[in-house]
């Protein structure tokens, strides 16, 4: 047990000798969480778009002024031709373009069921489904304000139409920020824990001082021990400064238990820094650790739900989630900040967190003594 | 000259081959995160969770729950749960979304012409949230209209969906992973070899030998444009054959452009060089200033036009982001040098500044 104190005492005498670290664990945060909080927006937004009227009537001026008042579009005027339009699609000008055919309204009001074409930059699909949407929502608007003055609803037809009003939960104004400063925070984590700890690791191993511990009475188990207590506590800390930055920052208070928090980021610590000493055993150099450490941190970030909802992923990627321990950290992050879920809801991720936390140690530890050898 | 060259060239190939687990990786990453894009990444969303709470038990209100329940966007999870009971739905995160129909729903709808039906979404995420919303408002549309008999319609909306009809996630992301693997690894590996020689001590070694600097500089940096042109080339074929993304421009001027985008990769690689001095230091800083920027910044995956103003100005001094532009107006749109001639030119600019401001910085470094 004091060997293991004498440990931490070194680690944290070496964390205190790098500046890096401090800049790491407490300006990051609020830099990154500002900048990429900010950054970070599904919603779309000022969607470039323009119009082609080959009608100019009075119905067909209707829509160009709906479409200009429309807030989620950036309103370039009306092009001239069809032509001209999609040249502005070709260069990237406009992203959307409403085509309104001539004789249009002549033919709606002769029950032709004219059309108006929407054209649409697909490029970005998310973006372009949103767009259409935009767009479907407001040409039919516009139609029901028609339809009403054309035939207002005679009580013997017996039917009206059907208003939804929709309620936002936990976030009122679908603003992306509540979404993605909680998952930072998880991502910010596991870069002090897995990084550092296989950055830290290796560096001894480079410049020879691992030899050295190795042939002092220290066994590699309490040396583990010793290693890990020190970046738990750098984890602790800056989950703590990072949810200090989400509230100064953005407002973003968590609604949750902080002692729940707490608990299950212990849980999490556990299976990222697993993932650091494992890492330290297959590198050699600090380069090379780098990288690995890179491979697995872009591979978790990329199938934890943080940037793509996993519901959205094909079955296959979908099971590939399960195996990785940041995937239930941001749900818990996200469903603690936001909505203030108990564990009552959230044991099952615990569970699966915990198991594969001591997967990656008990393994990590095995490979760092076959090593030794 | 060209034999020096030629010496260095050799030198730092021999580097590389000397630590082939770190190649592999190298051209292993971008295939990884190709594969994990192009497959993880379907923004089509189905099947989502719902809960009904009919208060309102009529064949009316019976039929418009029936219409939920026949499209692919919703599954219906639970039924006929009370009010407060939502709360727990959305925590235990059985459902997304809760549709209530209120007791007066079939009167209104038949007597006032015109009722209200409520959508409780569940919008911690609320990307989804929206897309829940949307989809429901053509669902009720749809009610509505076959309500009031059909035929009410009185223009239709047809989309066309231009450049990618299919909105496949692998034609938006092919394009944009090369520009963020080639700007990384030039970037990276450019950095990392010169500062691994100031710290292991042979860059003095070589400065005091006949060798120019400039030539030092250039015998480094080819090696690792070939590398990273190489992963570039990579992530194009395996897209173009694996995943099926067309490239309707001509792939000379994809390539040509490549090279020009390399350029401005390997500048900032030397850049970070001359203030790095370890290698952990040039390694954060090569990534700050290469992946973070580019992945969130560029248009890579986040719109840019949905950014505040500020972070679109820094966007447009990113050189990623108007590579972004010539390539995928390219690949998927087919342009020409005449459509790209803006952002090419930006781009051409971004080069020059930066190859002099490296080599200023790199002359000064020495004296």
């Amino acid at each position: 047990m004091r060997r293991i104190l004498f440990v931490v005492q070194k680690e944290f005498r070496q964390i205190r000798r790098t500046r890096a670290y401090f800049a790491l664990i407490f300006v990051a945060p609020f830099v990154q969480l500002l900048v990429m909080g900010s950054a970070l927006t599904t919603e779309v937004k000022n969607v470039p778009v323009t119009i082609v009227d080959d009608d100019h009537s009075p119905m067909s001026r209707e829509i160009v002024r709906a479409a200009s008042a429309t807030a989620s579009f950036d309103f370039l005027g009306t092009a001239a031709s069809e032509a001209q339009a999609t040249a502005m699609l070709d260069s990237g000008r406009a992203r959307m373009v409403l085509a309104i055919p001539p004789h249009f309204e002549r033919d709606l009001k002769d029950l032709r069921t004219p059309e108006v074409q929407v054209l649409v930059d697909g490029v970005d699909g998310n973006s372009a489904g949103v767009s259409l949407g935009y767009a479907t929502a407001m040409l039919a608007q516009v139609q029901g304000r028609w339809a009403q003055s054309m035939a207002p609803p005679s009580p013997e037809r017996g039917a009206g139409a059907i208003t939804m009003v929709p309620r936002m939960w936990y976030n009122a104004n679908l603003d992306s920020k509540l979404n993605f400063v909680p998952g930072l925070v998880g991502i910010l984590l596991v870069i002090v824990t897995t990084f550092l700890t296989a950055i830290n690791i290796v560096r001894e191993k480079e410049i020879g001082t691992l030899e050295q511990i190795m042939v002092t009475p220290l066994k590699g188990l309490q040396l583990i021990i010793g290693k890990i207590i020190p970046f738990t506590i750098l984890g602790f800390a800056q989950l703590t400064i990072g949810l200090l930055a989400a509230g100064l920052v953005f407002g973003i208070w968590m609604k949750g238990s902080l002692l729940l928090l707490y608990f299950l980021t212990l849980v999490f610590c556990f299976s990222t820094l697993g993932l650091g000493i494992f890492v330290s055993t297959l590198a050699r150099t600090q380069q090379q650790a780098m990288f690995i450490a890179w491979f697995f941190m872009i591979f978790a970030m990329l199938l934890s739900g943080f940037f793509v909802p996993i519901e959205n992923m094909p079955a296959g990627v979908r099971y590939l989630t399960y195996l990785n321990p940041l995937r239930y950290f941001i749900l818990i992050l996200r469903e603690v900040f936001l909505k203030g879920t108990d564990f009552r809801f959230l044991w099952k991720e615990a569970a699966a967190m915990g198991a594969i936390g001591l997967v990656a140690l008990v393994s990590a530890t095995m490979r760092f003594q076959k090593r030794l050898k | 000259m060209n034999r020096i060259l030629l010496s260095i060239f050799r030198k730092e190939i021999t580097h590389i081959l000397r630590d082939p687990q770190s190649l592999v990786m190298v051209l292993l990453m971008p295939l990884l995160m190709l594969f994990l894009y192009g497959y993880a990444i379907t923004l089509d969303m189905k099947g989502i969770d719902t809960a009904i709470i009919d208060e309102s038990r009529t064949p009316e209100s019976r039929a418009l729950a029936q219409r939920l329940s026949t499209t692919d966007f919703f599954r219906i999870r639970a039924r006929n749960l009370a009010l407060d009971g939502i709360e727990d739905l959305f925590k235990s995160r059985t459902a997304r979304c809760v549709l209530v129909i209120p007791s007066d729903y079939a009167i209104r709808l038949i007597a006032r012409g015109g009722a209200e039906v409520e959508l409780i979404i569940d919008a911690s995420d609320p990307n989804a949230a929206e897309f829940v919303d949307n989809y429901f408002g053509q669902v009720v549309a749809a009610q509505s209209a076959s309500l009031a008999g059909g035929g009410r319609l009185l223009f239709a909306v047809s989309p066309r969906v231009f450049y990618n009809p299919d909105m496949r996630s692998a034609d938006f992301f092919v394009p944009g992973l090369i520009a963020v693997i080639l700007i990384l690894i030039s970037t990276l590996l450019t950095s990392i070899a010169i500062v691994r020689e100031k710290e292991s001590g042979t860059m003095e070694q070589i400065l005091v030998s006949p060798i120019r600097p400039g030539q030092m500089i250039l015998g480094k940096v080819l090696p690792y444009t070939a590398i990273g042109f190489a992963a570039g080339v990579l992530i194009l074929s395996v897209g173009s054959l694996w995943f099926r993304v067309p490239i309707k421009g001509s792939l000379l001027l994809v390539l040509a452009m490549m090279l020009i985008y390399t350029v401005s990769g390997i500048s900032l690689g030397i850049l970070v060089s001359t203030i790095a001095r370890t290698q952990a230091v040039a390694m954060l800083a090569a990534v700050t200033l290469t992946i973070l920027p580019i992945i969130m910044m560029s248009g890579f995956i986040f719109p840019v036009s949905s950014m505040p103003k500020v972070f679109q100005w820094v966007s447009a001094a990113i050189p990623a982001t108007y590579f972004l532009q010539i390539i995928r107006g390219i690949v998927l749109k087919g342009s020409t040098v005449l459509d790209l001639y803006r952002p090419a030119g930006i781009l051409v600019g971004m080069d020059i500044l930066l190859i002099a401001a490296s080599v200023r910085s790199f002359r000064a470094r020495l004296e």
